[in-house]
């Protein structure tokens, strides 16, 4: 049984031989679990193992140590692709199918019923914003269209668990700003989502947690929130001039000042105390900003540390 | 395996080699003009004529739907997006062969009808010396099926293991010309005159090859349909057996190194 547990990797390795016995090693022992109903962010710069992983969970690869499970399947058996909408790097799909076409033919893989398949194409189209072009071949359309295709053919079949290695790539902003709402929706309704990408902003907008990966190894992997919250520096705080004994904030260092404001760096640790003086001067705040250190600079010091 | 399929027939029907061959077809039509020319044994000729079109026109198909199908998907990287879905690697390759042999046979069903007709207006125009059996002819369009439906499996073995299109085709097409030829061959060899010029390594070399390629040459009942002559029953069912056998090991063997591949 699965437990709870939507993705359950355990020490995954994949070596590739190359040309002259050259081995690459794509991925050393990712062990590695994702409970249902969890939004997870697989981080990582170019060539670091993202898609190695995945296609190992999707069975278009064999690992060459470790094992998975998906939803309690075993990885590379037609059951464990049953419960799975899986959306591979830049995808490609029969063109010569119209994408309502492939739609009903991924469909039928799954075994739906005629009448709910019917349905869901519509829906999934509609969603997608596909509606229009839905008699056309997959041929003529866009790159960002036929990633649209991609995402609608992991939904058809309304699965627990979403596999989906970079969902964001070639869609224009409000494609992307789609996709977010649409992983979004697909936590409200208890699904489970597990993207690779290499954008941070993406993974800070919607991911419950992430995981980053560097040259085929785990480095990190925390709640989204924890890092965020780990990441705070401190606070601007602007508070209105004219009003109150200024003086008394003198140790803290004073950012600017004008007629309207005046604006204090606050460290994460003084912040109480400066709240306490605030209110016993009666100062008035007008503004706090958090200064933090941001997933970006995160990923970037974990990606240097590697380096180094 | 049905989704699969339909999937492949579908990409045939709307696939230009397709409609380029199909055009070819069409020349079926003017068979009865041409074999009038010869102003003897016209009916006979318009056999011959209508029976090698249709034939070379499934060689041109099974090759190239045999040869490109999953190349072609492996190559537009269409594997990812359909392996990964909930079927068996060997209900793909199943699905991909089952689609194109349907294909053939479909051909093979319109291609003869309309050479039947051909025929029929030929033998109107001028009786042949011994009366058409029809029955000969469908059997020997569906032994060419047959045959080519096994070439087809000859080229899905190929395209599993290969990267790219050439070994597919031009591999699929040597085995088709030494398929032809090793039952003269095998003969040649059995003959007492053969001792002299062939040393027993290449004897027995060819007699490997002999029995590992496909022996093309039996389904071939042409010459029984033009001078309308019943071959052995007994041959034709050991040629149908045969068939089956070669043609199922062949996907067998297909669909287990395919199931090993790695989509890379
Ligand atoms: N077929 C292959 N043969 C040899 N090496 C490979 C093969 N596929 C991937 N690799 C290597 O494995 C490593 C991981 O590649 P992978 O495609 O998993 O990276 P990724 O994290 O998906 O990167 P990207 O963000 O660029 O998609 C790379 O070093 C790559 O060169
Ligand atoms: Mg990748």
């Amino acid at each position: 049984m699965s437990n709870g547990v939507a993705l359950d990797i355990q020490g995954l390795s994949k070596q590739f031989k190359g040309k002259r016995g050259l081995r690459v090693e794509a991925l050393c022992g990712l062990t590695m679990q994702v409970p249902q109903g969890e939004v997870f962010g697989f981080l990582g710069p170019n060539g670091a193992g993202k898609s190695t992983t995945i296609k190992c969970l999707m069975g278009l690869i064999a690992p060459t140590a470790g094992s998975a499970t998906i939803i309690g399947e075993t990885i590379g058996s037609v059951e464990s692709r049953m419960k799975v909408g899986f959306l591979p790097e830049n995808p490609a799909f029969y063109d010569y199918l119209s994408a309502e076409e492939y739609l009903q033919f991924v469909g039928r893989t799954f075994r739906m019923p005629d009448d709910l398949l019917a349905r869901r194409v519509e829906e999934s189209l509609r969603l997608l914003e596909l509606s229009d072009a839905r008699k056309r071949p997959i041929r003529s359309y866009s790159k960002g269209m036929v990633q649209r295709v991609g995402l609608a053919q992991t939904m058809i079949h309304d699965p627990e668990l979403y596999i989906l290695d970079e969902p964001m790539s070639g869609l224009d902003p409000i494609g992307r700003a789609l996709v977010k709402d649409i992983i979004l929706d697909l936590k409200k309704r208890g699904k489970t989502v597990f993207f690779s990408t290499h954008i941070t902003d993406d993974v800070e907008k919607v991911c419950d947690r992430v995981g980053v990966i560097v040259k085929g190894r785990l480095m990190a992997l925390d709640r989204v929130e924890t890092i965020m919250r780990s990441g705070i520096e401190g606070y601007v705080v602007q508070t209105k001039a004219g009003i109150g004994n200024h003086t008394a904030l003198a140790s803290f260092g004073l950012i600017r000042s004008s007629e309207v404001f005046r604006e204090y760096s606050v460290p994460a640790g003084r912040f109480n105390e400066f709240t306490a003086l605030v209110s016993h001067h009666a100062l008035e705040i007008t503004l706090i900003e958090t200064k933090r250190k941001d997933l970006e600079a995160f990923f970037l010091e974990i990606v240097e540390n590697v380096a180094r | 395996m049905k989704d699969v399929l339909l999937i492949t027939l579908k990409g045939i029907f709307r696939d230009r080699i397709f409609q380029g061959i199909m055009a070819l077809a069409g020349l079926i039509v003017f068979i009865p003009s041409a074999a009038s020319l010869s102003m003897r044994q016209v009916t006979e000729l318009s056999i011959t004529l209508s029976l090698s079109t249709i034939s070379f026109i499934m060689l041109l198909l099974s090759v190239f739907l045999g040869a490109t199908s999953m190349w072609k998907d492996i190559e537009r990287r269409y594997t990812f997006s359909v392996v990964s879905l909930p079927i068996s690697r060997t209900s793909y390759v199943f699905g991909k062969f089952f689609g194109i042999a349907l294909f053939l046979v479909l051909t093979a069903f319109v291609l003869g009808c309309a050479a039947m007709i051909s025929i029929k207006v030929s033998s109107m125009g001028y009786p042949p010396a011994r009366p058409v059996e029809w029955g000969l002819i469908m059997a020997a369009i569906v032994f060419d099926a047959f045959k080519y439906i096994l070439l087809v499996g000859v080229a899905m073995l190929l395209s599993a293991v290969s990267t790219s299109f050439f070994l597919p085709v031009f591999g699929t097409v040597s085995i088709f010309l030494v398929g032809t030829i090793t039952q003269q061959v095998y003969d040649y060899l059995h003959t007492p005159a053969s001792e002299k010029v062939v040393s027993a390594i290449v004897k027995n070399a060819a007699l490997v090859l002999y029995y590992l390629l496909p022996n093309l040459q039996s389904f071939d009942l042409k010459v029984y349909a033009i001078y309308s002559i019943k071959p052995s029953l007994g041959g034709v069912l050991t040629t149908f057996c045969y068939g089956g056998i070669y043609t199922a090991v062949l996907l067998l063997a297909s669909s287990l190194l395919f199931g090993r591949r790695e989509m890379k």
